[in-house]
């Protein structure tokens, strides 16, 4: 594993002392590990991104953390305490929320009903305050909250989605690649404008991202993944100085440019 | 003319009785993903939990209520202990389908030394006679279809209006975001075994009651109109089921007038073979209530 030691010595902000921190995770589906070993962290007001060609492992290492798949190895913790293969319903309740790159709606049910059930664990006074709240964040919910949320536009789905996840008020969001399926300037939206506030209100946003690029300027660190090992990590600035990064990213030849190759857009992991 | 009103009057009991059992076995399929076979089986044991009360000189009504909790435990229990660890273990639909399979024979063999080969009925049988119009209905029938109704309304509110309901539709349209939701979904499921359970007790009651007689075998027949009625609607679909009652019942019933009462499952399966061959999903797949997962 290759890390910034040659990082020239600047004077820099120290990283938040984690909210949510991975160390030495191994998990899979069974059968052969797609991660082994990572270790990544995230702290208050901090933007994180995992970026890292197809199939590296960059989604399962979000569902190893929040408790869908099952960690062989390695330990989760959430603050000071282990939280290891506990059940996603305990992460949720703990203030870790989780939005899946797809199936991230409850698609039959009605918005409201969809941000009803992202509060499921407060009383329906509360509920209501929370759905107000969520609804100055986003001023384009309330015309459409008797809407079904299949009949959603892409963009309208994913602000849905990430606005059910905020119904709890989490402390940590874990977004697995929020701006796919996203034009390019809903993309830039979500990110530069949403997920920055997001953190600027002091959440721990940790997210995988496919444009690379756009990613590498709203992210305070950065890791890559590939073939299910951190390869690189960093600021996004020093990742960027770096001569071998495009090749490290990309394990391209020398023809590869940045701009084609880091925006080039990333199918499903399984 | 008037046997058609006749026929209709039926064809109302009828698709009240459909509406029942197949609300509940659809709602089976719809959230837990569990094609439940014994479902005929443990109506039929239900109607003999109420036939034996009625024996002992209990009403039949609170006979329905004493089957309605017998069904519900029962069901919950069949989960807890059977379907739920296989699911667990990953056993395939198609495996969990065998499962059912095998406990509904080995429900109804276990019933067989005490219930016998022999057909039985309810001692309170018809009541009076009830004239609506040109319809003629017995005391017994209208109370059969306004207590469908009252619980079809009961399942409507409960999905739409209730916490519980919803998050129930939340389960069974997209599990994992549920649990990432924060949402207990083995209790939900529970609840969802305690209430289909119980809809397929009072079902069973009310089948049995509505025949003639009833036998051990008359569960295989149970199943297979609620399969019918719940496939034809749209298989998990609640609205689907009561839509699907609504044809099956009353078609069959005037197909019963029209030609020959013998036709009567034959029309219901021509019907629904029609539909599958014009819209093999059902007549109101992904529109109800509980569009199926992903």
């Amino acid at each position: 594993m290759l890390t910034l030691l040659d990082r020239q010595p600047l004077v820099e902000e120290a990283r938040p002392s984690p909210s949510l921190r991975a160390e030495a995770v191994t998990s899979g589906y069974g059968g052969v590990p797609v991660i082994r070993d990572i270790s990544i962290a995230v702290g208050p007001s901090e933007i994180v991104a995992v970026i890292g060609p197809n199939g590296a492992g960059k989604s399962t290492l979000l569902k190893s953390l929040v408790g869908i798949l099952h960690v062989t190895g390695g330990r989760v913790m959430l603050g000071s305490d282990d939280v290891t293969n506990r059940p996603p319903e305990e992460l949720a309740r703990r203030g870790v929320g989780y939005v899946p790159q797809v199936n991230d709606i409850f698609e039959p049910l009605t918005v409201l009903e969809n941000l009803e059930m992202g509060g499921y664990l407060l009383t329906p006074r509360k509920i209501r305050e929370r759905v107000a709240d969520v609804a100055a964040v986003f001023p384009a919910l309330p015309p459409m909250l008797k809407r079904r949320a299949d009949k959603l536009s892409g963009g309208e789905r994913k602000m849905l989605a990430i606005a059910r996840v905020l119904m709890l008020d989490p402390r940590v969001l874990i977004l697995d690649e929020p701006t796919a399926n996203l034009s390019p300037k809903l993309a830039d939206t979500l990110l530069k404008e949403h997920v920055k506030r997001l953190a600027a209100v002091g959440k721990a946003v940790l997210m995988v991202e496919q444009r690379a690029r756009a990613a590498l300027e709203v992210a305070g660190w950065t890791a890559v993944l590939v073939s299910g090992e951190t390869r690189l990590e960093g600021r996004p600035a020093d990742l960027l100085r770096r001569r071998d990064f495009e090749e490290l990213f990309l394990g391209a030849g020398p023809r590869a440019t940045p701009d084609s190759q880091l925006d080039q857009k990333e199918n499903d992991e399984p | 003319m008037a046997i058609y009103e006749a026929a209709f009057g039926f064809g109302l009991v009828s698709m009240s009785v459909i509406a029942l059992a197949a609300v509940g076995f659809t709602m089976q399929f719809g959230i837990t993903n569990m094609i439940n076979l014994a479902y005929g089986e443990v109506m039929i044991t239900s109607a003999y939990v109420a036939y034996y009360l009625d024996r002992a000189g209990i009403s039949i009504w609170l006979g329905m209520i004493a089957g309605g909790l017998f069904g519900a435990v029962f069901s919950f229990a069949l989960n807890r202990i059977v379907y739920a660890p296989f699911q667990r273990k990953g056993t395939s639909n198609l495996g969990m389908v065998i499962v059912s399979l095998a406990i509904s024979l080995m429900l109804a063999n276990a019933l067989l030394p005490i219930v016998t080969y022999n057909s039985v009925s309810y001692s309170e049988h018809t009541g009076s006679i009830v004239r609506l119009g040109g319809l003629v209905v017995t005391i017994n029938q209208m109370i059969i279809i306004g207590l469908a109704i009252v619980l079809m309304i009961g399942i409507h509110a409960l999905l739409r209006y209730t916490r519980l309901g919803k998050a129930m539709r939340a389960t069974a349209a997209n599990p994992t975001l549920a649990r990432n939701c924060g949402i207990p979904t083995q209790r939900v499921i529970d609840m969802v075994w305690l209430i289909t359970g119980g809809l397929c007790g009072v079902a069973g009651v009310v089948a049995a009651l509505n025949s003639d007689s009833f036998a051990i075998a008359s569960g295989a027949g149970f199943l297979i109109t609620a399969l019918a009625a719940a496939v034809l609607g749209g298989a998990g679909q609640p609205y689907g089921a009561m839509i699907g009652a609504v044809i099956i019942g009353l078609i069959t019933e005037l197909s019963a007038a029209t030609w020959s009462a013998e036709y009567k499952e034959v029309v219901a399966f021509g019907i629904l073979v029609l539909v599958m061959v014009l819209r093999p999903q059902g007549l109101l797949a992904r529109r109800g209530a509980l569009a199926a997962a992903g």
